[in-house]
């Protein structure tokens, strides 16, 4: 049962192709990680899936719905790069507005509230404005509102990013009981060592998945003993088949 | 569209207005300090206007009557309070001061115009007689009253004396009888205030969304383009409304302006402008990548509603080739129809076409606002 599947998906902009006939397969109920530096499409890709960007050619579907769908956009949650909240908001006002936009109940909007703020760590905080909260914490009231109306798939764009070590890990035991409760979860990151708390990662360059694997078993087929070698390795395999790149190879 | 959708949005604008003092003080003081800036310095006559008087006129002896001098009773029946007078003896002198700048005329009556006038006024001798009147132009406003005073004081001085002009004009004020300049101004300036403040503060929440990414996130949802669009409309023309409401009441306490017709009608246009000044400040976010560059679109937004929507002046004064500009300008329908009724007491029935004018308008730039949110890359 796939939860994501795409086929050649193309995205243009004017010469440059941000996704390159992409293939990208995720199963449902697993947590997918899309790695790769900066400008390999990451962030692209996952803007095509949840249909803030137009493709340009392929397909692709997300529940088994061709996307751009709106219909399935209740059954989402997208956590952008940015911190993307209203900061003139509280931190109640910004779960109760996306709790609204997702059709909830006042009642449902605040028990999810209680159970997502104790999560995030930021109980106290429940009625500060967003623009007085460091950006840490802005991090985890973006999450808090991406998963107010428990979706059955997580896009995640960056989600660890500003976050301090022990939080982030918390963050990731959070994902993994996400997953045991069924949902899918796709998280891009440049953080390759955290990337190995997923069940399966692809690594993207210049558009397109140059390899995909469960963590372990990239590192073993590599002979590396964490993921970011395990990259160079593919990447450089790569670039001796592509040849030389303007930039030396994606970094 | 889903209501629960709309309702959440405009809520959400509504919270973020509230909690941004900044916004909130130039909605209500702004317009309020114009309204009180352009109440105290145009609606008060003009006064104290320097003239130098040279009077040499000798006057003249009538028998039975007695002496009579015209030319004391022309300068004593000027208000003094409108000109500020000199007197001079040398016509010369009083001319060198005018070119000096120290006054903006000079009056001048002749040795003879008391016989000249009495001459004038028996019939069949061709005679004349005449005030000379030196006068500054730069400013047309001051000349102009200087020269209705002076015609004003001769007249009355004619009257005084039996003499009269043959025809007369019978006046009959069908609207705005005692009307004043703010009658005439805070109409004007409630469309004016709410079409620029709503417009703006569209213009800039919208960047804001853009940049911040506020509007990938919420577009990622089930809310659609045009659930965004009409929550914002809900929001504004409602604040616009508020706002209107706000100036019309400091208007009639503090200015006393007239209200003729129903104010609720005013109300409905002045909503239904802001409606229209959403979308476009909508429409014109997705010109800019940033926020700083709003400030761009201020002359864009500002000069043709100032120029051409009649707030300040009328819209007959614009030249005959530029007024049909004015009717892509859309606070120029909401003055007119504000005015209408304010001044007029006009109804629904006579302005109806001001308000289609203004649905048409809602209706084109809600549909590109829309259009232009809809565009992906």
């Amino acid at each position: 049962m796939l939860a994501v599947k795409t086929d050649k998906l193309t995205k243009n902009y004017g010469d440059f192709k941000a996704l390159d006939e992409l293939e990208l397969q995720v199963i449902k109920g697993e947590i997918y990680g899309l790695l790769g530096p900066n400008g390999a499409g990451k962030t692209t890709a996952i803007k095509v899936l949840v249909g803030l960007l137009k493709k340009t050619s392929g397909t692709a579907q997300v529940l088994d719905i061709e996307i751009p769908n709106k219909q399935i956009a209740s059954d989402i949650g997208f956590m952008p790069q940015e911190t993307a909240m209203y900061i003139g908001l509280t931190v109640h006002q910004n779960m109760e507005f996306f709790g609204k936009l997702f059709g909830m109940t006042k009642e449902q909007i605040a028990i999810k509230e209680a159970e997502l703020l104790k999560f995030v760590d930021l109980e106290d905080w429940k009625d500060e404005l967003v623009q007085n909260l460091s950006g840490g914490m802005k991090h985890r009231v973006s999450l808090a509102c991406t998963l107010i109306h428990e979706p059955d798939i997580l896009f995640l764009d960056e989600p660890t990013v500003g976050v301090d070590p022990k939080l982030r890990a918390n963050f990731w035991k959070y994902f993994n009981k996400l997953k045991e409760n069924g949902t899918t979860v796709i998280i891009t990151t440049h953080y390759m060592d955290e990337a190995r708390n997923c069940d399966r990662v692809g690594f993207m360059r210049q558009g397109k998945l140059i390899a995909e694997g469960i963590p372990n078993e990239i590192m073993k087929d590599t002979g590396t003993d964490n993921l970011e070698d395990a990259f160079l390795h593919y990447a450089t395999i790569g670039e001796a088949s592509d040849g030389p790149t303007p930039d030396g190879g994606g970094e | 569209m889903d209501l629960g959708r709309i309702l959440a949005v405009s809520k959400r604008v509504f919270i973020d207005l509230k909690n941004d003092k900044r916004s909130l003080a130039l909605i209500i003081i702004a317009p309020l300090f114009s309204m009180a800036v352009f109440g105290l310095a145009f609606s008060g006559e003009v006064e104290n206007i320097g003239v130098i008087i040279v009077n040499h006129d000798t006057g003249m002896d009538i028998p039975i009557v007695g002496d009579v001098d015209f030319a004391d009773q022309v300068i004593d029946n000027i208000d003094h309070d409108t000109l500020d007078i000199q007197e001079s003896d040398d016509l010369v002198t009083a001319i060198e001061s005018l070119e000096a700048g120290d006054a903006w005329a000079v009056i001048y009556f002749s040795e003879n115009y008391t016989a000249n006038t009495m001459a004038s006024i028996i019939p069949f001798t061709n005679a004349s007689s005449e005030i000379e009147l030196y006068i500054d132009m730069s400013n047309v406003n001051l000349a102009e009253a200087i020269i209705i005073e002076v015609n004003s004081a001769l007249m009355a001085t004619m009257e005084e004396n039996g003499g009269s002009l043959p025809v007369t004009v019978e006046r009959t004020e069908v609207y705005g009888q005692n009307a004043e300049f703010m009658d005439f101004f805070v109409p004007g300036i409630v469309s004016f205030a709410v079409y620029l403040f709503t417009t703006l503060l569209t213009l800039m929440a919208f960047i804001g969304e853009r940049v911040s990414g506020t509007l990938s996130r919420v577009l990622a949802t089930p809310l659609r383009e045009s659930e965004i669009v009409s929550g914002y409309a809900l929001t504004f023309s409602i604040v616009g409304t508020l706002q209107s409401i706000f100036m019309i009441v400091v208007g009639i306490l503090a200015f006393d302006v007239m209200i003729e017709g129903n104010i609720l009608l005013v109300f409905m246009v002045v909503a239904l402008l802001a409606i229209v000044c959403q979308a476009l400040g909508i429409l014109l976010s997705s010109f800019a990548q940033r926020e700083a560059q709003a400030a761009q679109f201020l002359p864009l937004i500002v000069m043709p509603a100032f120029l051409l929507s009649g707030v300040f002046w009328p819209l007959e004064a614009i030249p005959a080739w530029l007024r049909p500009a004015s009717f892509l300008v859309p606070p120029s329908y909401s003055i007119t129809a504000a005015r209408s009724v304010m001044i007029r007491g006009w109804g629904l029935d006579m302005i109806w076409m001001d308000m289609v004018a203004l649905v048409i308008f809602a209706m084109v730039l809600l549909t590109l606002a829309v259009i232009s949110l809809k565009k992906k890359g």
